[in-house]
């Protein structure tokens, strides 16, 4: 209670407000335009820092490659050129089309689930206190140790692959769900109920549900990244794709692909977290701010 | 909702009150002596009536006694304030008019109707505002008529002329995070108030806003009041507040919460903090809840 209760954040956008000159308003508001402009000065200085660190890391990656073997540390120059290599020839682009296969159905439903779970736990104490002793047995074991559960239920396939990782997105989606649901204000409730809207449906719908978006929101976003980890260790029994092929260029020894391949990882994760963010930040402009 | 702005210069009747004292409809007069008693009622028919409300609460520590039989009667268009020493149960009053908690005795009646839970028959405004940040002004305007059966031009229109009523005409789409705790306020009243309650029901409204803020507001509420014509029953601590706004003030005393005291407001509108009568009610008023 009270954490709404925030101090008034005045943009020049209401200095047409009749008390604005009210002691209430902050008197060091900072006029929109002045803050904005510091806003892109700070990023501007971060992308330049940020520049500067990722060439310092190539180049000592470069110097370091120079005294290995390439099957220790391959240059950067190496694994450009690997990375070129798979493009053209489209074993990158059917490797990446090979796991998304598993990964948007895997991610899809562990969110869905994990979402509908974690609400409706957070929601009713009878829903909780049933489910809490079976979370808390499930929740410790690695979606890996499921393999066999995997490949028993779906077999050697993409479905196989996608379990597991919905597995890892359910959980991470659940609690996001569960504490944001938990921590919506009674008050709220109230006003809800006595501006007409009742039952449990009615507040889920148009107080819970949007109250909670921002904690949900975060449990996906964290949920999409975890679940491109996952892709790797959901190939490991077999089911082709990005983290497939790293695993046999291991064994193999040839850490220039191994690389490569990573970094196409990083790449779509970085696509795919971006977008998200976009969404994430369109849809709470009420909190306005950008995280 | 006719004759609300007349009700205040109707301080005579007390005399006819004693006539037909409600006590006997609560069941158990208070031992405060019988001018309490009859100047908890109201002439005709009553828009809320309070009957020996209780409330209790189990604890750890034993049982809390919050309220104890507290009985009074609101008239239509009737603005009462509700006053007390923090420990005196005003909020837990609050609550159990607005249907939020259920009495362990007694029972809240609006317009004849027990009350049995919250609704929209209740326009119910917090200290805190508790607006849905997620929504817009008009957004959390539009909020109770959304689960009313109203068309959807009709919809508009109540939110533009409740929007308008409270004074925050070009705000519409901004969202709850960009206004100042008395704007804020002004949202939260125009979205009790465009479902049409037969009551309005304040918590401290103003409690957690500056002086200047809240004198303004306190303006602006008995001009929405008297063009609305609505019945307003106001919890404050603040005595001044209640001089300012009240036809009556009931006095709540403390351990348990009862109704100690009822003090009619013979003060035309507007009232002038400045007037030595204004002195005297809030003098009399902050002596009536010490001398408990």
């Amino acid at each position: 209670m009270g954490t709404d209760d925030t101090p008034a954040v005045a943009g020049s956008e209401i200095t047409s407000d009749p008390d604005a000159s009210n002691p209430e308003s902050d008197p060091e508001t900072i006029p929109g335009s002045i803050r904005e402009s510091i806003a892109e000065s700070v990023a501007s200085r971060r992308a330049g820092y940020g520049a500067v660190g990722l060439a310092a890391f190539v180049a000592i990656w470069h110097l370091v490659s120079l005294t290995q073997p390439s099957y220790v540390l391959p240059t950067p120059a190496a694994v450009g050129a690997t990375f070129i290599e798979e493009a053209a020839s489209g074993g990158l682009t059917v490797a990446i089309g090979q796991s998304v296969l598993h990964w948007i159905p895997g991610t899809i439903a562990g969110t869905t689930l994990g979402v509908a779970a974690g609400v409706i736990a957070g929601w009713s104490r009878t829903a909780d206190d049933l489910t809490s002793p079976v979370v808390r047995l499930l929740r410790p074991v690695p979606p890996l140790a499921l393999i066999g559960f995997a490949i028993a239920w779906f077999g050697i396939n993409h479905a196989g692959a996608a379990f597991i990782i919905a597995i890892g997105a359910f959980w991470i989606n659940f609690y996001a769900a569960y504490g944001g649901v938990e921590g919506v204000s009674e008050d709220l409730l109230d006003v809800g109920r006595s501006l007409g809207i009742s039952g449990d449906r009615e507040l889920l719908r148009h107080i819970v549900i949007p109250a909670a978006s921002p904690e949900i929101l975060t449990g996906i976003r964290t949920g999409i990244g975890r679940c491109w980890m996952l892709v790797v260790a959901a190939e490991i029994f077999g089911v082709p794709g990005i983290g497939r092929r790293i695993l046999r260029a291991s064994n193999n020894l040839q850490v220039d692909v191994v690389i490569a391949y990573i970094l196409v990882l990083s790449l779509l994760f970085l696509l795919v977290d971006a977008t998200f963010r976009a969404v994430q930040r369109r849809l709470l402009v009420w909190r306005g701010e950008a995280r | 909702m006719t004759g609300s702005p007349s009700d205040e210069d109707s301080g005579t009747p007390l005399d006819e009150e004693s006539v037909v004292p409600t006590g006997e409809k609560s069941g158990t007069p208070l031992d405060e002596g019988s001018l309490t008693a009859d100047a908890a009622s109201v002439p005709g028919e009553p828009r809320v009536e309070a009957r020996g409300l209780s409330k209790r609460y189990d604890t750890p520590n034993g049982v809390v006694r919050a309220l104890e039989d507290v009985s009074f009667e609101v008239a239509d268009g009737e603005f009462v304030c509700v006053i007390g020493p923090s420990g005196s149960g005003k909020t837990t009053l609050f609550r159990l008019i607005a249907g939020l908690e259920a009495p362990s005795d007694g029972a809240v009646y609006l317009g004849g109707d027990r009350v049995t839970g919250p609704g929209p028959d209740m326009g119910v405004v917090f200290q805190e505002y508790h607006l849905f940040p997620w929504r817009t002004v008009a957004g959390n305007v539009r909020f109770g008529l959304e689960h009313a059966d109203t068309s959807a031009s009709e919809r508009r229109d109540r939110v533009q002329r409740m929007i308008d009523l409270v004074g925050l005409s070009g705000f519409e789409e901004s969202y709850p995070k960009e206004l100042s705790g008395g704007m804020k306020q002004r949202v939260a009243l125009a979205r009790a108030l465009a479902v049409d309650p037969d009551l309005l029901l304040l918590d401290e409204p103003f409690g957690a806003v500056d002086a200047q803020t809240k004198e303004m507001l306190q303006r602006e509420l008995l001009e929405v009041w008297s063009e609305t014509g609505k019945t307003a029953l106001f919890i404050t601590h603040d005595v001044a507040e209640a001089v300012i706004l009240a036809d009556r003030v009931l006095v709540l005393g403390s351990e348990p919460g009862h109704l100690q005291d009822v003090v009619r407001i013979d003060l035309d509108r507007p009232r002038d903090r400045g007037d030595p009568e204004f002195g005297e009610y809030v003098s009399l008023l902050r002596h009536r809840i010490g001398a408990d």
